[in-house]
Formats: structure tokens, C-alpha cells, sequence
């Protein structure tokens, strides 16, 4: 029997191309967008978990308690690890460091052999937690000796040649300070939030500035990491944990308390103390997306075996006659949709395949198709889950009916079945509006972002750190790249424009005591103002003219407003006078609002220079500045970035949204439309002879052409209805998390419905008149 | 005795109304017979035919087919039953298109548990029977109404039924092939088999040995 059953289902494939053809397109194309999604969803759930003890391993994170609200950071005090690893015993090691993101890249030398290279700062017990494996070097003892550099494999084939015999030598850090190689991990996989090439130890940096302030109490910066003993109670233990800072002091706003660290990169948002997702909104994002393509497809399927139901009713009639009972049945059309579904699967993966290298572009990971046991479990319960689903309708309902009335042909299309039919597509083009105007919202939005005036000119302005010889001659470097051909303007600032972290209270006259606003501090040097071309609003800028500007200090309009000054131009804040307000500036991304700032004059604690340069001079001004740095700074690489670039990272997230959501968006409208298409040839084909009688009587084409286009218009407008209001609901949620962001507009709501309609007018259409131009006779005469 | 039907109605309802469709049958059919069933349109004659051949159910009275009270078997009894012992005919012949000759031949054998070699067996005498070796590996569509409806019986008679259904089997043929089938079904029935077939021909009724007449649902 299944020898017929299979011979029946590709008999039926070369008979109706058509459908198999839209089927197969569908499911195939939907399955290979369900299957990007899947590993990347897959990826996403592995990061940070690959350390073997990454259940124990927990991060301290700090609760600040201001005025507006409690802000949660992930960094803490230094001495946090050694108490913890000294007073709670539930503690197994514990470790603080100097994340790459904050110390950084820097330049290690072999004899003349310069590389740039990102390190960090770690303990004694770093390599006890992480499982950052060492090819060289015993975990417990390659950072005791406060002079040891542990590098990857990469950096050390790169700065020696090889891996082997290279434990013992000496590395040159900064060009100031030489390092012996204790050990070499393994390349840090790609899904560890923590990337970097070498560490040092933490000890070693209680002699170095900026880092050797960071080890008291007081400051805060490092990252503390501890790994638990197996059987520990988390909750008992943070609540020993959250009394640390208490202890110390009285009146502190801070409660350090212990996350689990693999959780964090996607749990990592928190809003007034409270965890709030993170990351994982996008992973459920694209898991809901992957489901709706699916279903989209999978309706597909439905609709096309229930509206080819009457090709089929003659087969179900026949062997209910010779004495198939329905169980044959059932069988036979789950079979069939789920063996379709097979197939379809081996088009998604050969898809998947060509496509995962500019997916990979997209998301910036770097995904493979490599089949393990859990991802082959999914995809088969995906498979056959979507068979199982699409083939229900003819296995259950089909099956069920009467033999007599098949034969006979007295079996119609039950209105209820109608609109099943008909609820199915409202709900794939339903689906399909939502997904458009999402993209539409998004896409505006980012370009909105884009396009934002942000208090400052972003363009064409160069940045690079401060190092080697820059750092004793900064006045002179900067001065003599202001005379470079090509540079307009050139300053020094402690902070790049984006993404800043940096912050203190102040006292001012008619404070409040309960007051804790937080200011951002920017240190700069005379000339940053001028260089990035922002406005001042009253007052002035820093300037040599003036002589005594090293105690002055300028704030932006919020912090004004939120001290509640006015007229603050001579005004005394502690031992500093106020000398100007700036315009307000965006320093960080658009989903915060503008936060109180001030800037004052900090020629010493500067780490970036930035240049700007002149349009369309872009590459002979970075040439002549290379030069230049090269011959002053000698043995330093010039790495520089252009802020906009820097600006522009901090919408990655969105932008990944918007692109990958405009690719599942038009897969989406594609799958549907494949659908409305094979309805369009069916329904044509059912009503032939009423549009042959039609056209007898006198119809016309252009008539009859309306009349078989509007059933579906009519479905399609049916579902823009239902889909805006969702539509608006989400897209709302959405740009909500942004301070500043667009308003919704109506074209985007009747945009998203009018293409919507046009492609499912164009696909029917086609068809429509097609069949409105058959000539009557031959379906007259069959009748 | 092989079926005996005993006060047989059959209604549907419609705006109320009560719309007889067979009304107070009583008929006997012994084995070996060959009856035709004639009547106008809507007269009832398939509705009959079908209530004999257990595709439809009917609403009061008796059915006893080899001894067995079909009005009380359960569904799943009264299939095996038909299944072993009843072939049908079909007026448009309703081979699967999708299907050759002799895969259509096989088809009822698939849900009657023979094995696959026994099923070559009996596929293979069918055609030899009915002299359509030749025909084996065609699809229906490939052939003529008559040599289809050649196929048809064929398969009504693969498993060795009792007794043969057939609805109008000569309607969509010409003269010359419904003879031809006519013909083939006096031999069947000289053969042993049982055949019930509804017609409209005066000509196709007198193959047969007893007429059943039927006017709005009523034997007369």
C-alpha cells in the first residue's frame, strides 16, 4: 500500500506542477527563513555558556539609587573580589577585572615586530573560572607573578612565530614595560561576550595610571567575577551579598548584588533595579517572526490541498468504494504533506547554505551549518510538525466524508469550509501587513537616527588615542596637526562623543540634600567645543584668551535646567565658575534621553585626539596625518576611527532588526502571494463554466475579470482592517523604547495596506483575466 | 438466500416536508440471479442500489445479507461484509487516473491484507480474463470508455465477489462497447455471480433474468 500511496503522491505531482510548484516554493523558502532564524536563535542561547561551570559563574552587578530612578551597572569595586572570595564561603574563586571594552587595545612589542592587540585585566583565579583553555601554562599559577602576559594563540604565532617555546619571553607592553608569556589559551570562541587577545594581571596595574586609582572602594570600573561551589543558594548569598556596601557605609546609594554571568548578555537590561530582558527581545522577535512565515506557509499548503479537495474527493470516493476505511486515509494525507514537507526541507537547506554567508554578513556572526544531534532534533521536529499541521485538513476532514455523495457529485464545498479557506488567507495577509508596516517604522526610525541633528557635526571628524610619545608633546602634536593641510580643526577630549560613562555629583547653591542628579563629565581640551562644532547657548567656550579657564566650567542646558540656576554665567559650582552653557548634545544613543553634563578642562587626563577634516579631502588628509603621526609617535600603529562610524554602532541592533526584518518581511508577502496565486488558478478553473455562461450572456472580460479579482481584494482589505490596529499597537511598543523617535504616520499604515493590495491585486488579476479570455465553448460543452 | 430486504424506507426532510426516496421495498435475491432495476429519473433506482451495496444507510426496515442483520451491524462489521462480498460497477468507471491498469486492478486488493505476491496472482489472471495484458501499463485516459469500463468490472470482480453493483454500466458507452459489456456481465452471471445493475435501456434489461421497476421509490 505505501508503494501506491508514494506513486499516487508523484503522479499527482506531475499532474498538478502548478501547485506542487507554488507548494514546494512556499514551504521550502519558509522553512529556509525558519531554519536561518533557528541557528541563529541556537547561537544566540550559547553564548557565554560554553564555559564548562558557566551555571556557577556569577557577575556582581551594582544597583545606584538616584534621585530619577535606580540605574544598574555592571561594574563594581576591586576589592569586591577578594572579599567575597574571603568572607562567603559559598564563593570558590572569584576574580576582578579591567574588561577589554575599558582598557582596551594596545601595542605589545617583539623586537620590531609592533602589533596592536586587545587586552584586559584579570586575578589570580581568572582561568579557575572561565574555561579559556591553556595550551601552555598551568590555569592556578600563569597569573601569580604580577609580570606575566598570557596571550592566544593567534597573538603569540603572530608576535613569535609559533606556540612552542614561547612561555619564558619577553613582550614589550606600550613600549614601556616588558611582560614574560606565562601561558597562551586557546582563540577565544566567537559566542564569549568577552573577546581579547592577552591579559595582564590586575596586579600589575596598581602601579600604572589611569588604572592603579581603581583599587579602593571608592571607584568604581572593574568587573568582579565569581564562580560558586556547586549546591550553593543564590538567594541566600546575594542576600549577604547586598549588605556589603551597606556595611561600609550608611548612606550609600549602591547595592552590589550577583547575576548569573551566562545570562547576562541576554538578560542584560535592567530599568529602576529591575531585570527586563535585554537581548532576548530579539531573540523572541525572530522566533515569533520564524513561526509566522512558517505559518504563512504552512496556510498555503492548507488552502491548496483543500481547494484541490475535489481532485482528491474522486480518489477518497473510490477507495472508501472498494473498502479503504478512513485510517488509510489519514495516513496517506499526513504522509503526503509531511514526505512534501521533507522535500521542501532539502530545497531550505541547500538555501540555507547559499545564503547563510550574507546572513552571516547581516547578523555578524559567523554561523555554520553543522549538524548536532540537538540542531538535526529541531529541524526534524520543525519538519515534521509543519507536515503534520499542513496535511491535518485533508487527513481529518476529508477522510470523513461520505463515499455515495463523493461519487455522485453531489459534495460541494461547505460554506463553513469556505471560510476556512477564506479565514486562512485573511490571516496570512493579516501577518503579512503587520510585518510591512514593521519594517516601514523601523526603517524610518533608524533613518530618522540616521539623520538626527545631534547639538554637533559628527562628519569627517577623526578620532584616535592618546599614546606613546602624544601623551608627554600632546600640545605639540595637536598643534602641528592643526597646520596639516587638510585638518580644519583639532582638539583632545577624555571621552569619544558616543556612548560615554562617565559621572559624579556636584554641589551647587539651593541644592537639595536628597538630590542626587548625576552628571556626565566630559574632560577636554581648549578647542573640543570649536572642533566638533557645537553651539554654545550663553556665554562662552574655553579659551587661552582668558587665562583662568583651568577652574572654569561649562555645562549643558539640562544640567542647567536640572540645577534649577539662572543666570548662570559667573556662578560658582564648588571652586569652579560656570563660563558657558552648550547647546544640549546627543552623547549617547537616541533610546536615552539628553542627560545633565558639564565639560571643564582636563589636559592631563585626555586619552583621544580628534581631528576634523575637510569634506572630500577625506583620504589625502588621513595619508598626510599617518605620515605625520608615524615620524612623531614612532613604533605606534595609527589605528583611527571616524565618530559618525562610532555613532553609528550604537544603532547596530536596530539596523540588524531593520535589515533582516525587511528580508523576512518580503518572504513573507512573497510566501503569501505564492498562495493567493495558486487560489486565483484554482478558482479560475472551478468557475469556468459560470464565466462561460457569463460571457454567453453578454459579460465582458474587463467584467468578469473584476468580478473573479474582487473575492480576493475583498479578503486582502478584510485583512489590512484587522492588521493595522495590531500593527499600530506594536509599533508604538517599539519606538516607546526610544527618548526620541518619530511620529507614527499614516501613510505608513495605508503604505503597508496599498502594497499589500497591489500584489495581491496583480497576482489574481493576471489570472483573472486569463481565464475571463478562455473561449466559452469548451467548458460549456463539457457541462 | 443472498439478500433479503424487508419494508425498506428511506427519507430526507426538507422545509419540513418528508421526501421519500425508497418507500416499503421488499425484495429477495437468490444467488446466482441477474436483476435489473429500471425507472424515470429520481425514481429511486440507485438510491436502491446503493442501500443494497451498504454505501448508504436507509431509515426503517430490515436488511439481511447472507444472514447477517445489516441494519444492526456496526459500521466496521458491515464494511468487511461488503468488502468480501460486493463488487461495484460505476456508469463514468471511476479508475484513478493517477493510476495504471494494473495498479488500478490492484487497489482493492491493498486493503484486504494478500500479500504482495498472491496480488501479482490475481492481478495477473484479471487480465488475462479480460484479455488486456497489453493494456497493463496504460493510464485510464490512455484508453476508450469501453476498455475502461472493462477495467471497472474487471476490478469489481478481482477479489471474487458474491454479487456485482453496477450503475448504469453501459451510459457513457457507445452501442457497440455497451453490448460488449453487457455481454461480458451475461457470461459472469452464467458463471455463478450474482448482478444487480441499473439501467435505463430496454435492450440492456433483457440480459437480465427478473426486472425490478421503480417509480418514486416504490416498486411496481
Amino acid at each position: 500500500m505505501l508503494k501506491h500511496n508514494i506513486l499516487f503522491f508523484f503522479r499527482n505531482i506531475k499532474r498538478q506542477k502548478n501547485t506542487f510548484l507554488i507548494n514546494i516554493i512556499g514551504l521550502s523558502t519558509g522553512l529556509a527563513c525558519t531554519l536561518l532564524i533557528v541557528l541563529w536563535v541556537v547561537d544566540e542561547l550559547n553564548v557565554d555558556k560554553f564555559h564548562a561551570n558557566h551555571e556557577r559563574i556569577y557577575q556582581v552587578i551594582e544597583h545606584l539609587e538616584f534621585t530619577d530612578g535606580i540605574q544598574t551597572i555592571t561594574e563594581t569595586s576591586s576589592p569586591m573580589a577578594e572579599l567575597l572570595k574571603d568572607e562567603m564561603p559559598e564563593v570558590e574563586y572569584a576574580t576582578a577585572t579591567i574588561p577589554p571594552s575599558w582598557f582596551g587595545d594596545h601595542v605589545l612589542s617583539v623586537d620590531e615586530n609592533n602589533l596592536k592587540a586587545t587586552g584586559q585585566l584579570i586575578g589570580e583565579d581568572y582561568f579557575n573560572i572561565f574555561s579559556f583553555s591553556l595550551i601552555e601554562g598551568d590555569k592556578n599559577y600563569v597569573m601569580s607573578d604580577p609580570n606575566s602576559i598570557v596571550i592566544s594563540k593567534t597573538l603569540a604565532i603572530n608576535l613569535f612565530g609559533s606556540t612552542k617555546n614561547v612561555v619564558g619571553k619577553t613582550v614589550e607592553f606600550e613600549k614601556k614595560r616588558q611582560f614574560q608569556v606565562s601561558g597562551i589559551f586557546e582563540d577565544v570562541p566567537a559566542n564569549s561576550t568577552v573577546q581579547f587577545d592577552f591579559a595582564l594581571s590586575t596586579e600589575a596595574s596598581k602601579e600604572e595610571t589611569p588604572w592603579n586609582s581603581l583599587n579602593t572602594w571608592n571607584s568604581s570600573g572593574p568587573r568582579v567575577y565569581v564562580s560558586l561551589k556547586e549546591g550553593t543558594n543564590i538567594s541566600a548569598l546575594n542576600a549577604k551579598v547586598e549588605m556589603i556596601r551597606k556595611s561600609r557605609n550608611e548612606n550609600t546609594i549602591r547595592t552590589a548584588t550577583l547575576v548569573p554571568f551566562s545570562e547576562h548578555y541576554l538578560h542584560g537590561t535592567y530599568e529602576n533595579g529591575k531585570q527586563v530582558g535585554g537581548r532576548i527581545k530579539y531573540v523572541r522577535l525572530f522566533s515569533i517572526i520564524a513561526l509566522i512565515i512558517l505559518t504563512i506557509a504552512c496556510i498555503n499548503f492548507m488552502n491548496l490541498s483543500t481547494a484541490r479537495a475535489s481532485k482528491r474527493l474522486k480518489e477518497i470516493g473510490i477507495k472508501k468504494a472498494v473498502g479503504a476505511k478512513r485510517k488509510v486515509f489519514v495516513f496517506q494525507f499526513l504522509g503526503e504533506s509531511i514526505l512534501m514537507v521533507f522535500m521542501a526541507l532539502s530545497i531550505a537547506l541547500i538555501m540555507v547554505a547559499i545564503f547563510l554567508p550574507q546572513f552571516n554578513i547581516i547578523i555578524a556572526k559567523q554561523l555554520t551549518l553543522t549538524f548536532n544531534v540537538n540542531l538535526v532534533l529541531i529541524i526534524l521536529c520543525i519538519t515534521v510538525f509543519t507536515g503534520l499541521i499542513a496535511g491535518s485538513y485533508p487527513a481529518f476532514y476529508l477522510s470523513s466524508l461520505n463515499a455515495v455523495a463523493i461519487l455522485k457529485g453531489k459534495w460541494n464545498s461547505s460554506v463553513g469550509e469556505l471560510w476556512t479557506r477564506k479565514g486562512l488567507v485573511i490571516t496570512q495577509f493579516t501577518l503579512s501587513v503587520v510585518l510591512i508596516v514593521s519594517v516601514l517604522v523601523v526603517y524610518k526610525q533608524v533613518e530618522f537616527v540616521q539623520n538626527q541633528n545631534l547639538g554637533y557635526d559628527q562628519d569627517n571628524i577623526v578620532q584616535f588615542r592618546i599614546e606613546g610619545k602624544i601623551k608627554d608633546q600632546l600640545q605639540t602634536f595637536v598643534s602641528e596637526v592643526k597646520k596639516l593641510p587638510g585638518i580644519k580643526n583639532a582638539s583632545s577630549t577624555t571621552h569619544s562623543m558616543v556612548g560615554h560613562n562617565w559621572s559624579t555629583t556636584l554641589n551647587w547653591e539651593g541644592k537639595e540634600s536628597d538630590n542626587v542628579t548625576q552628571f556626565q563629565i566630559v574632560g577636554v581640551d581648549y578647542g573640543l567645543i570649536e572642533t566638533l562644532g557645537m553651539e554654545m547657548a550663553m556665554g562662552r567656550s574655553f579659551s587661552r584668551e582668558f587665562g583662568t579657564d583651568s577652574t572654569s566650567i561649562i555645562f549643558n542646558e539640562t544640567a542647567i535646567k536640572a540645577m534649577g540656576i539662572e543666570d548662570p554665567i559667573g556662578k560658582m559650582i564648588g571652586n569652579r565658575t560656570i563660563i558657558g552653557t552648550v547647546k544640549d548634545f546627543h552623547f549617547k544613543s537616541l533610546h536615552d534621553k539628553v542627560e545633565p553634563l558639564f565639560m571643564s578642562l582636563m589636559p592631563e587626563g585626555v586619552n583621544k585626539v580628534m581631528a576634523r577634516i575637510e569634506a572630500g579631502k577625506e583620504k589625502e588628509t588621513l595619508n598626510e596625518l599617518q605620515a605625520f603621526y608615524e615620524t612623531f609617535n614612532p613604533g605606534f600603529p595609527f589605528e583611527y576611527q571616524f565618530l559618525d562610524h562610532n555613532y553609528q554602532a550604537l544603532y547596530t541592533s536596530e539596523k540588524r532588526v531593520a535589515t533582516l526584518s525587511k528580508y523576512f518581511a518580503g518572504m513573507a508577502i512573497l510566501i503569501s502571494c505564492l498562495g493567493l496565486f495558486g487560489l486565483a488558478i484554482f478558482t479560475a478553473e472551478r468557475r469556468r463554466k459560470e464565466i462561460s455562461i457569463r460571457k454567453v450572456l453578454g459579460q465582458s472580460v474587463s467584467q468578469v475579470t473584476i468580478m473573479l479579482s474582487r473575492e480576493f481584494a475583498e479578503l486582502v482589505l478584510l485583512s489590512i482592517v484587522i492588521a493595522l490596529p495590531i500593527a499600530y499597537f506594536l509599533t508604538q511598543n517599539w519606538l516607546s523604547g526610544f527618548a526620541y523617535h518619530i511620529p507614527l504616520q499614516v501613510w505608513y499604515f495605508l503604505g503597508a495596506g496599498f502594497i499589500a493590495l497591489l500584489v495581491a491585486i496583480l497576482t489574481v488579476g493576471l489570472q483573472a483575466i486569463q481565464a475571463a479570455n478562455k473561449p466559452p465553448v469548451n467548458a460549456l460543452r463539457e457541462g | 438466500m443472498l439478500l433479503q430486504l424487508n419494508n425498506i424506507f428511506k427519507w430526507v426532510n426538507s422545509g419540513g416536508q418528508r421526501i421519500f426516496l425508497l418507500k416499503d421495498i421488499n425484495l429477495n435475491v437468490e444467488e446466482g440471479q441477474f436483476i435489473s432495476i429500471m425507472g424515470p429519473s429520481g425514481s429511486g433506482k440507485s438510491t436502491l442500489l446503493n442501500v443494497i451495496g451498504m454505501l448508504d444507510a436507509f431509515d426503517e426496515g430490515e436488511y439481511h445479507f447472507l444472514d447477517e442483520s445489516v441494519h444492526s451491524l456496526k459500521e466496521k462489521r458491515r464494511a468487511t461484509l461488503y468488502k468480501e462480498y460486493i463488487g461495484f460497477v460505476f456508469q463514468s468507471y471511476h479508475l484513478l487516473d493517477e493510476l495504471t491498469v494494473k495498479e488500478n486492478l490492484e487497489m482493492p486488493l491493498l486493503y484486504k491484507k494478500f500479500k504482495g505476491s498472491e496480488r501479482k496472482a490475481m492481478v495477473a489472471d484479471m487480465l488475462d480474463r479480460f484479455n488486456i495484458v497489453g493494456k497493463k501499463d496504460l493510464f485510464p485516459t490512455q484508453l476508450s470508455g469501453g476498455q475502461q469500463q472493462l477495467v471497472g468490472v474487471a476490478r469489481a470482480l478481482i477479489s471474487s465477489p458474491k454479487l456485482i453493483l453496477a450503475d448504469e454500466p453501459t451510459g457513457n458507452l457507445n452501442s457497440k462497447q455497451g453490448e460488449e459489456i453487457m455481454e461480458l456481465f451475461k457470461q459472469l452471471n452464467d458463471e455463478g455471480v450474482t448482478i444487480i445493475q441499473v439501467t435505463h435501456s430496454e435492450k440492456n434489461a433483457e440480459y437480465g433474468s427478473r426486472i425490478i421497476n421503480l417509480l418514486d421509490g416504490r416498486m411496481i
